[in-house]
């Protein structure tokens, strides 16, 4: 039988990452799907980018990702087990069954019902994140499609990012290219020490740019978006920079050509 | 006698003055800097004026040579894109204000100054570029204090201060003579050599934003690290309206370096 879940919670308590471990410890047939949340005035829901999305389709391969589009598969639904995210930061707005009613009318609009809801911060049953109670937040994000990072450069930045350079920063996460063809999942909260620096699995060939997501998003209060976007854009390599940099890993892989 | 070490000034004429404050409350008469008077602050000219006003004897640091001799430093100097961006950007901020006495200063700062056994660079005795850290190989240390013939070796550079006594070392020499016979061995025992850094004035760098110079005493040989307070604040916000980035503020007001070392600290510029 079809299992759908819904998992929600506030910013950065850690919803994707549980998803990642239930699939992975599910083992068979699974989905996903990324809600756009539930929005209020003063909180601003952290743009869907497709990060997570990105991230868990890289990690789990039998993933089908439903984001964005009616559930379609192959697959007999009886052996598929669902798995629903979806950003919800308290529960002042739900109503009798523990959900905010916007999250119901998207749950609508894909024609799901789940069968189990968990919320972090309230459920006994997820883990016990230091799930923080938000006022106020600010959302910003920034495609970097197609931009390779100075590694160097992208320790540097982070480091600034999410120690208060550039606002008050609760929240960050990004998917972010690396020269050699890597891509990295970056995840960052403030309750919690530390980042997350994750490669991914699939790995792009030395040549060019790579065409495939890349983007950051960020939550906080007085955000600096100016001061953002003008490290990074210190931060990215150039044409040349990063030619200087994937020849020498060609030269290692011979059948590959430059794409510059 | 005391005498006062400063080093790595960074264009933070609050922090200078801070530091001045604190050395003349103690007496001290004497005071050696060992460059860096500029880079990366906000008053340059203000803070190569006090020097002069002052009359305090410099060596000049790596940044005044390179204010003075242009950007011709290899890449090797910083350890990322970033960090070489904002370094080249505060550079060309500062060599477009800096005026022409000032340059002219900073152009006749040796590269060391020496008083008896007690020797001061900014760098190392052979660049205002090496880094000699505290843990840097002693062999290698030793050598450095040694072949400048010097007893105590005061530097800056680093931006962490720190005392280190070298004893115990030794020079073993084998001779081959012409011919034959067997080689000749002699072994000399070295006196305790000592690197003393100066920590930072204008951009600490040790855990704290407060400013750090050396004090040492001719006489005991007793050298005290020295901590002052400083308005931080004032700093900033003329970092801010200089039109420097602001993200310079922002890693002054926690005690972060402008641009980190370079990965290999131990690399010397080859220009």
């Amino acid at each position: 039988m079809q299992q759908t879940w819904l998992i929600t919670g506030p910013p950065g308590c850690g919803k994707t990452n549980w998803i990642r471990e239930t699939l992975l410890n599910h083992g068979g047939a699974c989905a996903y799907l990324r809600l756009d949340g539930a929005t209020h005035e003063e909180l601003g829901l952290g743009h869907n980018a497709g990060i997570d999305q990105g991230w868990l389709m890289d990690q789990i391969p039998q993933l089908e990702d439903w984001s964005g589009s009616a559930p379609s598969s192959s697959v007999p639904s009886d052996d598929r087990f669902v798995l629903i995210e979806a950003q919800q930061f308290s529960s002042s707005t739900q109503s009798g069954d523990g959900l905010d009613p916007q999250i119901k009318q998207q749950l609508q609009r894909f024609n799901l019902t789940p069968d189990r809801t968990l919320h972090f911060g309230i459920d006994p049953d997820l883990p016990k994140q230091d799930t923080l109670d938000f006022t106020e937040l600010e959302a910003w994000h920034l495609a970097l499609q197609g931009c390779v990072w100075d590694p160097n450069s992208l320790s540097s930045f982070w480091f600034e990012l999410v120690n208060g350079a550039y606002g008050d920063v609760y929240r960050a996460k990004a998917l972010m290219n690396m020269p050699d063809g890597r891509s990295f999942f970056c995840n960052w909260m403030v309750s919690q020490s530390g980042s997350q620096f994750l490669p991914l699995q699939a790995v792009a060939p030395p040549t060019g740019r790579p065409n495939r997501l890349s983007h950051l998003v960020i939550q906080g209060k007085g955000l600096i978006p100016t001061g953002i976007e003008s490290t990074i854009l210190d931060c990215l390599l150039s044409d040349d920079v990063l030619e200087l940099q994937q020849a020498p890993l060609r030269d290692q892989q011979p059948n590959l050509q430059p794409t510059l | 006698m005391a005498h006062a070490v400063i080093s790595c000034l960074h264009a933070n004429l609050a922090a200078f003055e801070a530091v001045l404050d604190d050395i003349d409350q103690q007496g001290i008469t004497t005071i050696t800097c060992l460059g860096d008077l500029v880079g990366y602050g906000p008053q340059p000219n203000e803070v190569v004026e006090l020097v002069q006003q002052r009359a305090i004897p410099t060596c000049q640091g790596c940044w005044d040579e390179d204010i003075i001799d242009g950007l011709n430093a290899c890449e090797c100097s910083y350890p990322s894109q970033l960090a070489e961006r904002r370094g080249h950007q505060a550079h060309h901020w500062t060599a477009d204000r800096l005026t022409d006495n000032n340059k002219a200063f900073l152009a006749t700062l040796p590269i060391t100054l020496r008083r008896d056994k007690l020797l001061f660079v900014h760098g190392s005795p052979n660049s205002q570029h090496e880094y000699l850290l505290p843990d840097m190989n002693a062999f290698a240390a030793l050598e450095r204090v040694e072949t400048a013939g010097a007893e105590t070796l005061f530097c800056g550079h680093t931006h962490q201060p720190y005392v280190r006594e070298l004893s115990g070392g030794s020079i073993r020499v084998s001779v081959q003579q012409h011919g034959n016979g067997p080689a000749t061995e002699q072994e000399m025992t070295l006196p305790m050599r000592r690197i003393v850094n100066a920590g930072s004035v204008g951009e600490p760098r040790h855990g704290t934003t407060k400013a750090t110079y050396v004090v040492h005493d001719d006489n005991t040989g007793n050298v005290s690290i020295r901590e002052v307070d400083y308005d931080v604040a004032k700093t900033c916000r003329a970092i801010v309206e200089a039109g420097l980035p602001d993200v310079f503020a922002w890693r002054l007001s926690h005690g972060f370096e402008y641009a980190e070392r370079a990965e290999d600290a131990s690399h010397v510029c080859e220009r």
